[in-house]
């Protein structure tokens, strides 16, 4: 090619850098529509669901203490949330961490939630009753999980004093292919969401080092809010991490994957799975997934 | 392999058929490309405003008939307290607003849709100054106040642009009009002139130089009148305009010395009355105001129609299938442009990565907005979503389940529209009455995704993208208001198939949107260093 002699273009140049990046019609055409069939949506959008479909590989999860899909279970809310010292309640079809409480303990006839706010039982059937009405799944009708409260790895606790940091792992034809852990800020109130300011650090899938960062798009090498180093972490149970992560992509009729895992003290379990995984893990990680995924591709097709 | 080639078979056949199907118009049905380029309109609002103080008033004005020459439609009035009556006066038809015990000031907007042809006649050379007329015509033969016909200055001025020979039609005429528009200075002056003052004066406005025209073809023996009307600019201005008519052989032909029209009418000279008149009429001591707002507009021949709608062989006759169910003609255009503001929604999302409240209600609202202007419709959308989100936060408040508290929010947005039409009407805006169109539903989804959007990721994230959906609204209008492809798709309703090729296309592209090289500018830049 004569395009060898001649430097190339800052348009060719752009372009060539370009296609290391997975963008979203990418992400979309080549790996959600052809690897998650649509029909096994409802398994990885319904947390029920999924761990149903988890259990079934031993892959650990949190504990349902009590499932509520109609009103008059709620007769009985008070006698059930008495029995538990501390829980989380959870819609099955929630998007994006919406309509989540966290309780950690009572106060007179009162709960308290993890950044002290008071509910009452009015309060909590209230909001129970909305996520049965489904207010926080786009107003299908859905189901409510009362949980088990997964605490946090001290080693985590380091990096994440603000809110429980998930570890968000995208899987390929059950391979990892980039991981990235989702870190609250005072900003973000306490969510491991990345649009609401929480910080994203990429994670070396190999070893489990933290090596880079990103908080609003900015890349930065320190926690916005105390100032500690984000970089250089060696995560806890990092092995243990990746086979659940393997097991979780191999529980699921699911191709292409966001795997959702907290690092609890006895070690991670896996909170939900998403079929249509963001793509700033790029950003986080300061790297393309684009020939990662292509590189599995040709791999699995020419074995 | 197989799925791949009924994509590529489907694909070819939805851009393959619609161009079949315009080859075999064009080439057997006769349609004419030419026929299908649009047509101008103007929108022309005449305000007028007065104080009253506590009398009776009574306003008068010349309102424009559809004649051969022009064709006036979508009449509309807005005149509060006033009562509107239209008599038919002569030639002319007078609108009357009337009210009793006014005070304050008042405001009555009138306006309409005027399509005017431009006019030339060709006046034969050898055609005499017949000896007589009609007796209905001898009013035009003699004098009138302001119209001295019998005046010797008149007959002085007459000897000394006419030579002593047998008088022909188009040689007085062309006399007479090179004299007044050579010879005569361009005053611009409202007031009333008489054709002599202006013979004195050797300069005059529009109403003395018509008057005198008037005054010299009559002494001639050529019937003749006065027309005023309107020339219509894009813009706003207080001026009429007067110009004259002379009656030759069945045809009342104009001229008009102060813009050199010599037998010919441009399209934008809009009749009023005939006469010498005056164009408002009204009570004394109201102080009143008047203003002609004139926008310009494109419209659809009506040839398109016609030609359309009568071709025998026309499988795609949506024309006559609309109408015979009663739907009107811009219902139909609006339903076929849709397609196209969903594109273009399409390619503002895929290929630009704009996000934006819902995949069609750009285009629903740009398709409402044809009413009431871009400007207006994005003010009433932003008002709508803003206004219900605010309530919806206050509904918050009552904690009430999800499918009620939509339905309260849906009641909203109705009692808002119902605010904004009656406020757009009473104040005259009609173009922000015209906001009842929007699609009301989907209005209030907005609205809660909008309150969502705010309770979760922010207000200013959920203006971002309010503004994100607003340029895209725009965008969608410009498209789906552009007249060159309403009359496409409207003459070629099978285009809708394109789209739906294009949208496949789009459907498989792969690209990298173009914010997402902002998004990843730093990845980029550190792959390519």
């Amino acid at each position: 090619m004569s395009k060898s002699s001649s430097r190339p273009s800052l348009w060719e140049t752009i372009h060539e850098s370009a296609k290391h990046v997975l963008a979203i019609n990418q992400r979309n055409l080549l790996y959600v529509y052809p690897h998650n069939p649509r029909r096994h949506f409802p398994l990885a959008d319904n947390k029920l669901l999924t761990k149903e479909a988890l259990i079934q590989l031993s892959v650990p999860v949190p504990v349902t203490h009590k499932v509520y899909r109609h009103f008059y279970e709620l007769r009985k809310l008070e006698e059930d949330l008495s029995r538990l010292p501390e829980f989380v309640i959870k819609p099955a079809r929630g998007k994006g961490g919406s309509g989540i409480i966290v309780i950690s303990g009572r106060k007179g006839a009162d709960w308290v939630g993890i950044s002290g706010k008071l509910y009452t039982l009015h309060d909590l059937k209230k909001h129970i009753s909305d996520i049965i009405f489904g207010v926080y799944s786009f107003g299908l009708n859905d189901e409510v999980m009362v949980e088990s409260r997964v605490m946090q790895h001290e080693a985590m606790n380091a990096i994440s004093p603000y809110g429980l940091a998930d570890i968000r792992i995208i899987t390929f034809r059950q391979q990892p292919i980039m991981a990235m852990t989702r870190i609250p800020t005072l900003a973000s109130e306490g969510k491991a969401n990345l649009h609401q300011g929480a910080v994203g650090v990429g994670i070396n899938l190999k070893s489990g080092c933290t090596h880079h960062a990103i908080h609003q798009g900015d890349p930065v090498s320190k926690h916005p809010d105390n100032g500690k180093t984000l970089i250089g972490h060696s995560l806890p149970f990092w092995k243990r991490v990746l086979e659940i992560t393997h097991l979780t992509a191999k529980s699921v009729p699911l191709g292409y994957l966001g795997v959702d895992i907290v690092l609890a003290p006895d070690g991670p379990k896996v909170l939900e799975i998403n079929v249509r995984p963001g793509i700033e893990i790029q950003n986080a990680n300061m790297e393309g997934m684009r020939e990662i995924l292509e590189s599995h591709d040709t791999f699995l097709r020419r074995s | 392999m197989r799925r791949l080639w009924f994509f590529r078979t489907i694909f070819t056949l939805m851009v393959l058929t619609p161009l079949s199907l315009m080859a075999y118009k064009l080439l057997v049905l006769d349609y004419h490309l030419a026929d299908l380029m649009p047509a101008v309109s103007y929108h022309v609002d005449i305000s007028m405003q007065a104080n009253g103080h506590g009398d009776d008033m009574v306003i008068r004005t010349y309102l424009p008939k559809s004649d051969t020459r022009q064709r006036i439609s979508a009449e509309e009035n807005s005149s509060g307290m006033f009562a509107l009556s239209i008599q038919s006066d002569g030639n002319n038809r007078m609108g009357t607003w009337r009210a009793e015990n006014i005070s304050n000031q008042q405001t009555i907007r009138y306006s309409f849709s005027a399509r005017i042809s431009h006019v030339r006649y060709r006046i034969p050379k050898n055609m005499a100054i017949p000896r007589s007329y009609p007796p209905e015509l001898e009013k035009y033969l003699i004098a009138e106040p302001g119209v001295q016909v019998d005046d010797p200055l008149v007959a002085k001025a007459i000897e000394g642009i006419l030579p002593n020979k047998p008088l022909m039609v188009l040689d007085v005429l062309t006399r007479i009009h090179r004299y007044l528009q050579d010879q005569f200075k361009n005053k611009n002056f409202s007031g009333f002139t008489d054709a002599l003052t202006a013979l004195k004066l050797g300069e005059a406005s529009c109403n003395g130089k018509g008057r005198l025209f008037v005054a010299m073809a009559r002494k001639l023996g050529l019937p003749a009148r006065l027309v005023g009307g309107l020339i219509l600019q894009p813009g706003t201005k207080r001026v009429s305009h007067q110009w004259v008519e002379v009656y030759i052989s069945g045809h009342w032909v104009p001229f008009d010395t102060i813009n050199d029209h010599f037998a010919e009418l441009p399209g934008n000279f809009l009749t009023l009355y005939y006469g010498d008149q005056v164009l408002f009429k009204h009570s004394r001591n109201i102080n009143f105001q008047y203003l002609f707002k004139t926008a310009k507009r494109l419209v659809p021949k009506a040839a398109v129609k016609e030609n359309i709608g009568t071709s025998p062989l026309n499988i795609m006759n949506i024309y006559t299938v609309f109408e015979r169910i009663g739907i009107p003609q811009n219902l139909l255009k609006i339903i076929l442009m849709i397609p196209l503001g969903a594109l273009v929604t399409v390619i503002f999302r895929n290929v630009i990565g704009v996000e934006t409240f819902g995949t069609f209600l750009p285009a629903l609202i740009a398709s409402a907005a044809r009413d009431s202007g871009l400007l207006w419709g994005l003010i009433g959308f932003v008002f709508i979503i803003i206004a219900t989100s605010l309530l919806r936060r206050a509904l918050d408040w009552m904690q009430l389940l999800h499918s009620p508290k939509m339905a309260i929010l849906l009641t909203c947005v109705v009692i808002l529209m119902l605010c904004m039409t009656s406020f757009g009407v009473y104040a005259g805006l009609f173009e922000l009455a015209h906001i009842s169109l929007f699609p009301i539903a989907i209005l209030a989804i907005t609205a809660e995704r909008f309150a969502i959007l705010d309770a979760e990721e922010g207000f200013i994230e959920a203006l971002k993208i309010t503004g994100a959906t607003l340029i895209v609204i725009a965008a969608a209008y410009v498209v789906m208001n552009s007249l060159f492809l309403q009359s496409m798709i409207l003459a070629f309703p099978e285009l809708l198939l394109i789209t739906i090729a294009l949208n496949m296309w789009l459907g498989k592209w792969i690209g990298i949107r173009v914010l997402e090289f902002f998004r990843f500018r730093r990845l980029i830049l550190a792959q390519s260093a």
